[in-house]
């Protein structure tokens, strides 16, 4: 076990209404999941009491070799008197550097380094963003959304680097593409409606690394059974 | 931009001489009440150079008055967005004193400390003091949310950083309020001057008053004009340049 949540219930303070109620879920592997569901489910709410940002109205976390858990959303800014580069260099640990511009290249962002960040595109601002977050310490990073406005093969490229490069650390990955989801990640964890029982369902993905072939069928499965779910 | 501002300034100021010589005629008012353009031109002459220097010597408690009261609003405000007993006492103490006339106290403060450069340098900081310490304050009181996030995750943030990202991100908002408070500081000096001062460009109008000679005062308007736009002017550019300088 890695993370188990039980009873997790939440509402805003001033209100009756819960967004969720004794939901119960575990993540039992480090890798890649996913929170998966509609606009306004509670994803992002979720994702939020994990990182510790937010105080769940009742129930419990506990956290099982996870000493730091870090959450990054897509519309995080670096600060505009830096470069790029520069940002890095003072948030990020001397030892990564080497690392950290292979991440870089990889990544596309290469160009990028002496822009600021106003300059850059908004999926060239996701990816910066995402950078400086993979080389903190943590053992359970929670992607918000985190590459929103970056075109699909790019972001397939860097989940399978990502998954490469981290395979030991665990990431919660939020996202509203279905098919990348059902690919990519190794367990989802759909949010269902507030009155289905229960609220959470976990659903197996592909977990598809770079170079493998995608079996159709199984693949069609999966989708469907996220949907239904 | 010089021109600009000059022209602006004139065509506002021609624009009034126009609507008194319109009253004037209206009205059939004397020589006495609203002297002919003559008369103006005459006197303009014969003090130009007085006022000039009286203008000179306003403008540099003006300045002064108006650089330190910036300097007290951040540090105030920096004191003041601290979550403590002592950073909300400031922060009720600058909301409810912010209400008070300041120009009320002038008196006191002419009777406490004479009518030398120092009182007219603490009423011209006063008066563009609370302005720009609202504004200070509620700029660093408010997190910008999207950039302090990765430092507050990570357990890198600390004052002065956030202090920075606040400023930085309201750069428009201090820009605004600092060209905006310059012209309060002008007046804050002339008042002060106009009251109790022996010196400046508000003594010498105060005494163009007692003699009721518009003249006098139409020319002192214009020097305080002219010399406003040029330092509004000056304030305008060295903040086009910083802004140059730190966004791109």
């Amino acid at each position: 076990m890695f993370l188990n949540c039980k009873n997790l219930s939440f509402k805003y303070n001033k209100t009756n209404q819960y967004i969720f109620k004794n939901i119960y879920f575990e993540i039992t592997d480090s890798g890649f999941h996913s929170l998966f569901g509609p606009s306004g489910a509670g994803k992002s709410t979720l994702a939020k009491i994990i990182a510790g940002e937010i105080i769940q109205s009742s129930g419990e976390i506990n956290y099982c070799n996870i000493k730091k858990v870090i959450y990054t959303y897509n519309q995080e800014k670096i600060p505009g008197w830096y470069n790029i580069k520069d940002h890095y260099i003072k948030v990020i640990d001397e030892s990564k550097l080497n690392e950290l511009f292979k991440i870089v290249k990889d990544f596309g962002m290469l160009q990028c380094l002496k822009s600021r960040y106003e300059q850059l595109s908004l999926g060239q601002k996701n990816r910066a963003n995402l950078i400086r977050y993979l080389f903190q310490d943590f053992d359970l990073m929670i992607m918000d959304e985190s590459l929103a406005n970056v075109d699909e093969k790019t972001r397939q490229e860097i989940i399978y680097i990502i998954k490469q490069r981290f395979p030991d650390k665990s990431f919660l990955y939020i996202s509203h593409n279905l098919q990348e989801v059902a690919k990519f990640c190794k367990e989802i964890y759909v949010i269902r409606n507030i009155h289905v029982n229960p609220q959470i369902k976990m659903v197996k993905g592909l977990d598809l690394m770079e170079n493998c072939n995608i079996n159709q069928d199984m693949l069609d499965a999966r989708l469907l059974e996220i949907l239904n779910a | 931009m010089l021109k600009n501002r000059i022209f602006q300034f004139l065509l506002l100021y021609l624009f009034f001489l126009v609507f008194l010589f319109l009253i004037k005629n209206i009205f059939g008012l004397s020589d006495y009440i609203i002297p002919s353009l003559s008369n103006i031109w005459q006197r303009a002459q014969d003090i130009y150079l007085y006022y000039l220097f009286d203008t000179k010597e306003t403008f540099i408690i003006a300045v002064i008055g108006h650089i330190v009261s910036i300097i007290m609003a951040v540090i105030v405000a920096s004191i003041g967005r601290i979550k403590t007993i002592i950073g909300s006492f400031i922060k009720a103490c600058a909301y409810n004193i912010q209400a008070y006339p300041i120009v009320a106290l002038a008196p006191i403060i002419f009777i406490l400390l004479g009518d030398g450069y120092i009182s007219r340098l603490l009423i011209a900081s006063m008066i563009c003091y609370f302005p720009l310490l609202l504004t200070f304050i509620g700029i660093f009181t408010e997190p910008v949310e999207d950039i302090e996030h990765f430092f507050n995750t990570t357990n890198k943030n600390n004052f002065i950083l956030e202090t920075k990202i606040r400023a930085f991100e309201n750069i428009n908002k201090i820009k605004t309020v600092i060209e905006g408070s310059a012209t309060l500081a002008v007046v804050g000096t002339i008042v002060a001057e106009f009251i109790s001062s022996q010196e400046g460009i508000g003594h010498s109008i105060s005494i163009a008053l007692s003699q009721s000679d518009l003249s006098k005062v139409l020319i002192a308007l214009f020097m305080i004009g002219i010399f406003t736009s040029i330092y509004l002017l000056f304030l305008e550019y060295t903040s086009y340049l910083l802004m140059k300088h730190l966004k791109y």
